[in-house]
């Protein structure tokens, strides 16, 4: 049986006459990864301020490990983990010092550093100041911070935005892990690659409205096209010919097209998530 | 994980914290310190004693008895000078201390004697003040009233003095004493503008973001904000103001008035922080609130030049009651309508400055 984590239902927010959220509702089971995308400007912060306990939704109502967000707000931060788009670290303290002041919020008393520091790999940078950081190590760092209290619920907003691959790779690994020891984990990302290798199910938001959630494989069987690509040499000319596996006569195409001599190369395609994106939302992402 | 959270807890965390990162803030630190040890050594390198004897260079024969018998002499240092030039050039250059001069003419006192009129020459430079010009002609009179054995031409009239308030008469100030609420302000303030930065940086960074999406709440990090910036201001004031041993006999007056001083500038800061975006916001905003701050200082420095506007002043209480307890001996009773001020100019910077912050915060 499975757990539900996060319970959203029918909520708004608008800043003033700009509604940023619009009658939106979904869930996240404990153990699962909801990557959560959408453009900037969409209402992806908003919501997940709201899920956080920055802000208070104008309407619906917001349920995290059961506990309703109204008046329980307390409650609810001290078990989630956020981690920040922004590089909200204290510049002048330590690594170790940073952790430890968190972990001083939360309560927990004679908090040991290293094993968090370890999963992020900075665990020989501890008493180094963060000002002598580099970007990949800050953004490792606020994962781990984010990870003090052993959240049943992570929040990572933009986790691996413009990080090396060995920064990226180090906090898709902690993501993979925290699902896996039963945290749920909301993931907002522009990198649809990475939505689609770490969420188990994802959800597309535009203009403060939730289009659509659901697994990348579903949504990619349902509203993605999938095809062949064969490419072949005739003389000097180069033909490419793409042949969709979901129209009547598809095999015969292929065979027709590998057997025409001049093979150069076959490609199976799939859509992504960006295309699907699109096609629900009429917009690329970083538009 | 399990944990124990408590407010205060969460408060302490924030306070300490603000504390490492005040200790790793070089600047402020730095000009803490020096600010300090340059405030105190500013005080024990200011004169201590009240002159109160103004030299008066003269000219023309015989004038030096005249002006001696006829008892115009009090509080007049007199300095004898062979001729007009050389009259005039010790006042130029400010030689003996002379401030004013008065050059008679060779034959004022068989002038005066035989009841015609002459004329004396007042020497001043352009910085002396009208009131002793104007009390250099009443001397000349005298003087010459007195040669030719006539009264005054008027009878003074009757009149009664009443001085409203304590009579600070015969109570002179040294120099030193005036620069003591000077001082100990200009701590307070430079306190302000450490606190200010911290804000500014935690709003800026968006670490207080970070900070009340934990069980901490927007008012334990305004509280602890309070905690620190008070903290320092006070305990920074209260090392210079035992440095320059002036805490005196009423120490828990003094530790009050500096406590109330400590907390309206924390309010002060907590307005500046929330607009700060860098340093040199920082700065501009402290300094919009430091200047108009500091002018009841400057009024005990300058006296006389205090308008009645002055009072209306948050620091104006404040500055009132260190002068009171420190250098006229006040006690709780006499500088209670002060304090009083003060608590409701901080109560007033509060409710304003903490509503600023908040918004701020929670607008992030």
């Amino acid at each position: 049986m499975t757990t539900t984590a996060i319970k959203v239902e029918g909520v708004s927010f608008a800043y003033g006459d700009t509604l940023a959220v619009d009658d939106i509702r979904f869930e996240v089971a404990a153990g699962e990864t909801l990557g959560f995308l959408g453009p900037n400007g969409a209402g992806k912060s908003t919501t997940i301020k709201m899920l956080t306990g920055q802000i208070t939704p104008d309407s619906g109502s917001i349920a995290v490990l059961g506990i309703p967000m109204t008046g329980h707000v307390i409650d609810i931060q001290s078990r989630i983990g956020v981690c920040f788009e922004e590089k909200n670290l204290y510049e002048n303290m330590t690594a170790k010092e940073n952790l430890v002041f968190f972990a001083r919020l939360f309560g927990i008393k004679g908090f040991d550093v290293i094993p968090v520091l370890q999963r992020v790999d900075l665990a020989d940078r501890a008493d180094d100041r963060v000002s002598s950081f580099s970007k990949g190590m800050r953004q490792r760092l606020m994962v781990a911070r984010s990870l003090v209290n052993e959240p049943d619920v992570l929040f990572l907003d933009e986790p691996t935005d413009g990080l090396d691959p060995v920064s990226s790779q180090a906090i898709r690994a902690v993501i993979q892990e925290e699902s896996a020891r039963g945290a749920a984990v909301v993931l907002t990302t522009h990198d649809m690659l990475e939505a689609d290798k770490l969420s188990d199910r994802v959800a597309f938001i535009n203009e403060g409205k939730l289009l659509v959630l659901d697994t990348p494989e579903s949504l990619k069987l349902q509203h993605g096209q999938r095809a062949v690509r064969v490419r072949s040499r005739h003389g000097d000319q180069v033909n490419e010919t793409v042949i969709p596996l979901d129209e009547a006569g598809a095999g015969d195409r292929i065979r027709d097209a590998v057997g025409s001599g001049g093979l150069m190369t076959i490609h199976t395609e799939e859509a992504t998530l960006e295309d699907i994106f699109i096609k629900f939302a009429g917009r690329a992402l970083e538009a | 994980m399990t944990a124990i959270r408590s407010r205060a807890g969460i408060v302490a965390a924030i306070v300490r914290k603000d504390f490492t990162a005040f200790s790793r803030d070089w600047f402020f630190l730095v000009i803490s310190i020096i600010g300090l040890v340059l405030f105190a050594l500013m005080f024990w390198l200011m004169p201590n004693t009240v002159d109160e004897t103004i030299t008066v260079g003269v000219s023309g024969p015989g004038i030096g008895e005249a002006l001696t018998s006829s008892g115009e002499s009090q509080g007049i240092d007199l300095k004898l000078y062979p001729s007009q030039d050389a009259l005039t050039t010790a006042v130029e250059n400010g030689s003996d201390g002379v401030a004013v001069g008065l050059a008679f003419p060779p034959d004022f006192l068989q002038t005066m004697a035989a009841g015609q009129q002459t004329t004396v020459d007042v020497l001043v430079t352009a910085g002396v003040p009208a009131e002793l010009r104007d009390a250099m002609d009443s001397m000349v009179r005298e003087v010459a009233y007195a040669v030719s054995g006539e009264t005054l031409p008027v009878t003074q009239l009757a009149q009664n003095e009443y001085v409203l308030g304590v009579d600070r008469s015969g109570d002179q100030v040294s120099l030193r004493e005036k620069m003591r609420p000077l001082l100990a302000f200009m701590v307070l303030v430079i306190e302000m503008m450490s606190l200010a930065a911290l804000v500014a940086a935690e709003i800026q960074q968006r670490t207080v973001t970070a900070i009340v999406t934990t069980p901490a709440r927007v008012a334990d990090f305004l509280t602890a904000k309070v905690i620190v910036g008070t903290l320092l201001a006070f305990v920074q004031a209260v090392i210079l103001l035992i440095a320059i041993r002036s805490l005196g006999a009423n120490a828990p007056l003094m530790l009050t008035i500096l406590l109330l001083g400590a907390l309206m500038v924390t309010a002060f800061a907590l307005i500046a922080g929330s607009y700060g975006r860098d340093f040199i916001t920082v700065v501009f905003w402290s300094i919009l609130f430091l200047v108009p701050l500091i002018i009841p200082a400057f009024a005990v420095l300058f006296p006389g030049s205090a308008s009645s506007w002055v009072k209306v002043i948050p620091s104006y209480g404040l500055i009132n009651a260190i002068v009171g307890a420190t250098s006229y001996g006040e006690g709780w009773s006499d500088v209670l309508p002060d304090l009083a001020m003060v608590a409701a100019w901080t109560v007033v910077a509060y409710v304003v400055g903490l509503s600023i912050l908040r918004r701020k915060v929670e607008a992030l």
